[in-house]
C-alpha cells in the first residue's frame, strides 16, 4: 500500500485519549511513590536492619572461666588450651591430597577424611570441624606440613583441666554443655546452644562470678558467607577465680586416707565454720565433662546405683549410731536428769517389759558413770539414760544442735534428717512409746543426720556454743586482683547448753581418743577428742547376708583440746565399726593438718588396742 | 537539505534529559559492582559507556533523515523483524537459560529489543494507512493477531517480560486510537480460558516466578530470596539513601541482576526515596514530553508513532520498578536508559531520537 500523505488526525480522538493517557502517567508515578513511600519510609528502619543483618555475621569469643583454688592459692581447677583442626573447604584446594596427608597424621582412613570434608561442601565457606583435642604430636605434625595444607588450620579453645587429678570432684563440681532441657527455661535463656556452664557444686553455684564476659567480633559476610573483613571486635572477659576455704593437703589426705571406701569425709574449722576438706565416694572424673561427655559414659555414671554424683557430705541421710548419745548426754545434763555421777549397771543386756535390748559388747560393761558410758560407748546405759531423759528433751536439743534442718551450705539440696515426732500423732497411728525412746537414745529408729550435720554439731561442742554455718568459698577475686566477694562466719544460732555441760562432754570426747573406742585416731603429740559410733542398717544378724547391708561406721572428732582448730567427720558406708574404719581415717586427716609425719595403719601390734576383742558401739 | 529550523526546533531539554540518564545509569552501574569478584562485573560500566556511545550516535542518527522516509518502510521493517525473531528461535545464542540472542561479529544482541519498535512501526503506518476506518472496531483484527502472533515467537525464546511488553503497547495504541474498552471484554474472556493454555507455555522458572509472587513465602531461599532482597535492598536506602557507594545489599552480591533488571534497587537503595523520586519525575518527563509531541504533530502516523513509543517507554518503566517493588512478578525487563545492555539501549535511543525527529519536524507536515 502506498504511503498516504500526511493528514491531520480525527480532532476529536487523540487529543483527548492523549489527555488520558497523560493522566495514567500521572497515575503510574503516583502508585510506584506510594509503594516507594510504604517500603523506604514507612518500613524503611526494618528494611536497614535486614541489610545490615544480611552482611554481618557474629561471632561469640568464649571467655575462658576462671580458675578455683585454694585457701593457699593453690589450683584445683584451671583451664589449659585444646586444639581443635578445623577445615574451610573452599580453601582447601586438594580435598584428596589434603585427606592423605591428615589421614597420616590423625590416625584415621583416608576415606573418612575426605568423607568430613566433602560434608562441608554446601557452605564452602563454613569450617567444619575435623578433630577435636588434638594431642601434642599431632599438633606439631600439622603445623609443620602447613604449607601442604591449605585451608586447614588449628583453633585454640580453652577447656577445664583438673591438675591434683579428680579431688574434691562433687565439691568443686562439673562444667559441660548446656542441656535441651535447660535451654526451655526463663533463667538460661541467654545462653547459646553449646555453651558451658557449671552443672554441679561450687562451678554451678559461682557460675556467674566464674564463667566471665564472653567477647564477640562482628564480620561482614557476602552472599556466600565469605567472610570479607573484621567489623568490629569485643574482647571476652575472664571469669573471676574463686578462692576456697579448702586447703589441698588436708584435702589430699583425707583423699588418700579414705581410698577405695565408701561415704564421706568433712574436715571444717569449729570456730568459723570455714571448710577445709570435703570427700564425697564414690565420685567421678571431672575430665569426662570437660569436653563434650558421650552418651554412654554419661549413662555410666547417671545410672550408676553408686550415684557418683551425689554429694553425700550433705545430701545423704544416716542413722547417727552411738554418734547420738552426745545428745542425749547434753540433754540430761541441761535438765538435771543426769549427773557426771550418774551411774547405770550394764550387764549386756536391758529389758524394756518383755523386751530385750542388747549391748555390742557381750557380758556388759558393768556399773559405768557417764563418762565411763562416753567412753565406753555403752548401750545399755543409754537405753536407761535416755529413759530418765525422755524423748521431748532429747528432741528438744537435738534441733538446738541444728539437727533435723539443712546447714545451709548453698551448693545444692541439701538432706534435712529426720527427729522423732513424739506428739500425739494422727488418729490411727501409734502413740510414742519408751520402746522408741530406748531406741532413739542410741541414735537408731527414726533418728537420721547427714555428715554435716553432725559435724557442725560436733564444732559446736568443741567451739562453746555456736553453731556456724558451714561455707566453702572464702574470696572472689577478678583477674586484675580487685576483691569482688569476700565472706565471713556466719553463726547461725546458740546452742543455749551451759559451758560446764560441753566442758564435760569435750572431756569425755578426750577420753574416747585416748583410751576409749576412738583409739585408733590417736595421734601423738596432739590431743583429740572424738565419739565412734556404729549404725545399723537392717536387723542386728542380719548384716551379714549382704555386702550393703553392713553397718555404717561413724567418727567425729575435734582437736587440740584446748584450741580447738579442727573438727572432722567420717562416715564409711557399709564399713563396720566406727572405731575400726573410720576413727583411722580421721587420724590422718589430723596428721596432715597438724603437720605430723604420717604413722601407718598397723594392724594390732604397736598401739595397745583399747578392747580390740570386741569393737564396736 | 539541511534547514535551520531544524536547529531551533530541536529539543535541548529532552535531549540533555536523555544523556544526563544515561550517565547516571553508568554511574549506578560502576557503583553497584566495585566489590564484584570477576573482572567482568567489575568493568560493565566500562562497556556500559561504550554502549551509551553508540547509542548517543544512534540517537542524532535517528535524527538526521526524516522520519517519514522509514514510514515507507514500515511493513519491511516489521517483517525484517520477524524473521529475526524466527532467526534467533533457530540458531540463537542460549544465555541464561533463554535463547535471546544472536552472535553477529564479535558482539551479541538482542532481537526481541527492536521487535518492540518495529511493531509500533507497523501500527502507525497501518492506521494511517486505515485512518478513515478507525471507528471501525473490525480494523484491530489484523493487527491483534500480528501482535500475538509476535508475542508468541517472543514467548518462545522464552521472554515473558517481552511478550506481554509487546501486547501492552499494542493494546495501549488501539486504546488510544479510540477502541472502546468494550471490546477487550472478550479478550479478557478469551484469554482467561486461555490462560491454563499459556500456562503450559510458560517455562518452569516462569511459573516459579508467578506463583511466588503470589505467595512470597513459597521459596524463601529461591525465587522469593530475590525478591525479598530486592526489597530490602530498596527499603533500607530510607528517605536519603545510603549514598554513593555504600549499597552494601547489591554490592555484596546479595541481589542479582543488580545491573540490568534490578538496576532501579541499587539506585534507590544509593539515593533513597529522594532518590527515587527524582528518577522516575525523569522517566515522567520523558513520556509526558513524547506525549505532547504526538499530539502537537499534525502528522497522524507521526501522532501514532509518538504515542506509541511513549507508551513503550511508559509500560516498560513502570513493569520494571514495579517489579523491583515486589508489587509484580518477576519477569525480565530491563529499565530503559539505565540498565545495562546494548540492544535495550540502542533500541531506547533509537525511540528518542525518533521522537525528537518528530518534534523538530512538526512544522513541516
Amino acid at each position: 500500500m502506498r504511503l498516504k500523505s500526511p493528514s491531520a488526525p480525527p480532532l476529536q480522538a487523540l487529543p483527548l485519549r492523549l489527555r488520558r493517557a497523560m493522566l495514567c502517567v500521572a497515575v503510574g508515578c503516583l502508585v510506584l511513590l506510594l509503594r516507594l513511600w510504604y517500603l523506604q519510609i514507612l518500613e524503611g528502619d526494618r528494611y536497614f536492619t535486614l541489610s545490615t543483618n544480611n552482611r554481618l555475621r557474629v561471632r561469640a569469643v568464649e571467655a575462658p572461666r576462671g580458675f578455683i583454688l585454694d585457701r593457699h592459692g593453690e589450683a584445683l581447677v584451671e583451664n589449659r588450651p585444646t586444639f581443635d583442626l578445623y577445615a574451610t573447604p573452599e580453601d582447601v584446594v586438594s580435598p584428596a591430597e589434603a585427606a592423605m596427608v591428615l589421614a597420616g597424621i590423625l590416625r584415621m582412613a583416608p576415606a573418612e577424611v575426605e568423607a568430613k570434608l566433602a560434608e562441608g561442601r554446601a557452605r564452602p565457606y563454613q569450617p567444619i570441624l575435623l578433630r577435636k583435642d588434638l594431642d601434642e604430636t599431632m599438633m606439631v605434625a600439622v603445623e609443620e606440613r602447613r604449607l601442604d595444607l591449605p585451608g586447614i588450620n588449628l583453633r585454640v579453645r580453652p577447656v577445664r583441666a583438673y591438675p591434683s587429678g579428680g579431688i574434691a570432684a562433687n565439691l568443686l563440681g562439673y562444667v559441660s554443655e548446656v542441656n535441651q532441657a535447660q535451654l526451655q527455661r526463663e533463667e538460661y535463656r541467654d545462653f547459646r546452644p553449646g555453651e558451658y556452664l557449671g552443672q554441679s557444686g561450687v562451678e554451678r553455684r559461682f557460675d556467674a562470678f566464674i564463667r566471665g564476659v564472653d567477647g564477640g567480633e562482628q564480620v561482614e559476610v557476602d552472599a556466600r558467607g565469605r567472610a570479607l573483613r573484621l567489623v568490629s571486635r569485643t574482647e571476652p572477659r575472664s571469669g573471676a577465680n574463686i578462692i576456697l576455704t579448702i586447703d589441698r593437703k588436708i584435702q589430699e589426705a583425707a583423699e588418700a586416707a579414705f581410698a577405695g571406701k565408701k561415704g564421706s569425709v568433712i574436715a571444717m574449722n569449729p570456730t568459723t565454720g570455714e571448710i577445709l576438706a570435703l570427700v564425697s565416694r564414690p565420685s567421678y572424673d571431672p575430665n569426662l565433662f570437660a569436653q563434650r561427655i558421650s552418651g554412654e559414659e554419661w549413662q555410666k555414671i547417671a545410672g550408676d546405683p553408686g550415684h557418683p554424683l551425689q554429694n553425700r557430705a550433705f545430701q545423704a541421710q544416716y542413722p547417727p549410731g552411738s554418734i547420738f548419745k552426745l545428745i542425749v548426754a547434753i540433754a540430761g545434763l541441761e535438765s538435771g536428769a543426769l549427773t557426771p555421777e550418774t551411774k547405770f549397771h550394764c550387764p549386756g543386756q536391758f529389758y524394756l517389759g518383755n523386751v530385750k535390748f542388747d549391748d555390742w559388747k557381750k557380758g556388759g560393761h558393768g556399773t559405768l558413770d557417764l563418762r565411763g558410758a562416753i567412753v565406753n560407748s555403752c548401750n545399755v546405759y543409754f537405753y536407761q539414760a535416755g529413759l530418765r531423759v525422755g524423748i521431748d528433751e532429747i528432741v528438744r536439743v537435738s534441733r538446738a544442735f541444728g539437727l533435723g534442718e539443712p546447714p545451709g551450705l548453698g551448693l545444692g539440696d541439701e538432706a534435712k534428717g529426720n527427729l522423732p515426732n513424739p506428739q500425739p500423732r494422727r488418729r490411727g497411728q501409734p502413740n510414742w512409746s519408751a520402746g522408741n525412746t530406748v531406741v532413739t537414745s542410741i541414735g537408731q529408729g527414726l533418728v537420721v543426720t547427714s555428715p554435716m550435720q553432725l559435724l557442725s554439731m560436733v564444732s559446736a561442742i568443741a567451739n562453746g556454743g555456736t553453731i556456724y554455718r558451714p561455707w566453702v568459698v572464702k574470696k572472689i577475686v577478678s583477674l586484675s586482683g580487685e576483691a569482688l566477694e569476700e565472706y565471713e562466719p556466719e553463726p547461725i544460732r546458740q546452742v543455749g547448753v551451759k559451758p560446764e555441760t560441753l566442758a564435760f562432754i569435750r572431756q569425755a570426747m578426750l577420753g574416747v581418743v585416748e583410751g576409749g573406742t576412738g583409739a585408733r585416731a590417736k595421734v601423738p603429740g596432739v590431743l583429740i577428742g572424738g565419739k565412734t559410733g556404729t549404725a545399723q542398717v537392717v536387723k542386728k544378724g542380719e548384716e551379714k547376708r549382704q555386702a550393703d547391708w553392713k553397718d555404717h561406721g561413724w567418727f567425729v572428732s575435734f582437736a587440740p583440746m584446748d584450741n580447738p582448730q579442727l573438727a572432722v567427720v567420717v562416715l564409711v558406708e557399709n564399713g563396720g565399726f566406727g572405731g575400726q574404719v573410720a576413727a583411722p581415717v580421721a587420724k590422718a586427716v589430723y596428721e596432715a593438718a597438724f603437720g605430723k609425719q604420717p604413722t601407718q595403719q598397723v594392724a594390732r601390734a604397736s598401739t595397745p588396742p583399747a578392747k580390740e576383742a570386741e569393737e564396736g558401739d | 537539505m539541511f534547514d535551520r529550523r531544524l536547529l531551533t526546533s530541536f529539543d535541548w531539554g529532552f535531549a540533555a534529559t536523555i544523556l544526563g540518564m544515561a550517565a547516571l545509569g553508568i554511574l549506578t552501574i560502576y557503583s553497584g559492582n566495585t566489590l564484584a569478584t570477576s573482572a567482568f562485573r567489575q568493568t560493565l560500566y566500562l562497556r556500559q559507556v561504550t554502549w551509551v556511545c553508540v547509542g548517543v550516535g544512534v540517537l542524532f542518527l535517528a535524527c538526521t533523515v526524516s522520519y517519514r522516509n522509514l514510514a515507507r518502510f514500515a511493513y519491511v521493517i516489521f517483517g525484517l523483524s520477524l524473521c529475526l525473531l524466527i532467526v534467533v528461535l533457530v540458531l540463537g545464542k542460549v544465555g541464561l537459560g533463554a535463547q535471546r540472542w544472536i552472535r553477529i561479529g564479535g558482539f551479541t544482541f538482542q532481537p526481541s529489543e527492536f521487535t518492540k519498535l518495529a511493531l509500533i512501526f507497523f501500527l502507525a503506518r497501518y492506521f494511517d494507512d486505515h485512518r478513515e476506518e478507525l471507528h471501525r472496531p473490525k480494523v484491530m483484527l489484523l493487527p491483534a493477531g500480528l501482535t500475538l502472533l509476535c508475542a508468541l515467537l517472543v514467548l518462545k525464546q522464552p521472554d515473558l517480560g517481552t511478550a506481554l511488553l509487546l501486547v501492552f503497547i499494542a493494546l495501549a495504541i488501539m486504546l488510544l486510537l479510540g477502541l472502546h474498552w468494550r471490546y477487550l471484554v472478550p479478550f479478557a474472556v478469551g484469554g482467561g480460558v486461555l490462560t491454563p493454555l499459556l500456562w503450559a507455555f510458560l517455562k518452569d522458572y516462569q511459573r516459579r516466578r508467578i506463583l511466588v509472587f503470589l505467595n512470597p513465602d513459597l521459596d524463601p531461599l529461591g525465587a522469593s530470596y530475590h525478591i525479598a532482597q530486592s526489597k530490602i535492598a530498596v527499603g533500607s536506602g530510607g528517605a536519603f539513601g545510603k549514598g554513593w557507594l555504600a549499597a552494601s545489599q547489591s554490592q555484596l552480591n546479595f541481589l542479582p541482576m543488580n545491573h540490568t533488571d534490578f538496576l532501579f534497587a541499587v539506585l534507590a537503595e544509593q539515593w533513597g526515596f529522594l532518590g527515587s523520586l527524582v528518577v522516575l519525575l525523569l522517566y515522567a518527563y520523558l513520556i509526558t514530553r513524547g506525549l505532547q509531541i504526538a499530539r502537537d504533530s499534525t502528522d497522524f502516523f507521526a501522532s501514532v508513532l509518538a504515542a506509541g513509543i511513549s507508551a513503550m517507554l511508559g509500560i516498560q518503566v513502570f513493569i520494571n520498578v514495579a517489579m523491583v517493588l515486589g508489587m509484580l512478578p518477576v519477569v525480565g525487563i530491563p529499565l530503559p536508559l539505565l540498565s545495562y545492555g546494548g540492544s535495550s539501549m540502542v533500541v531506547t535511543m533509537l525511540s528518542l531520537g525518533l521522537l525528537l525527529n518528530i518534534h523538530m519536524r512538526r512544522f513541516m507536515y
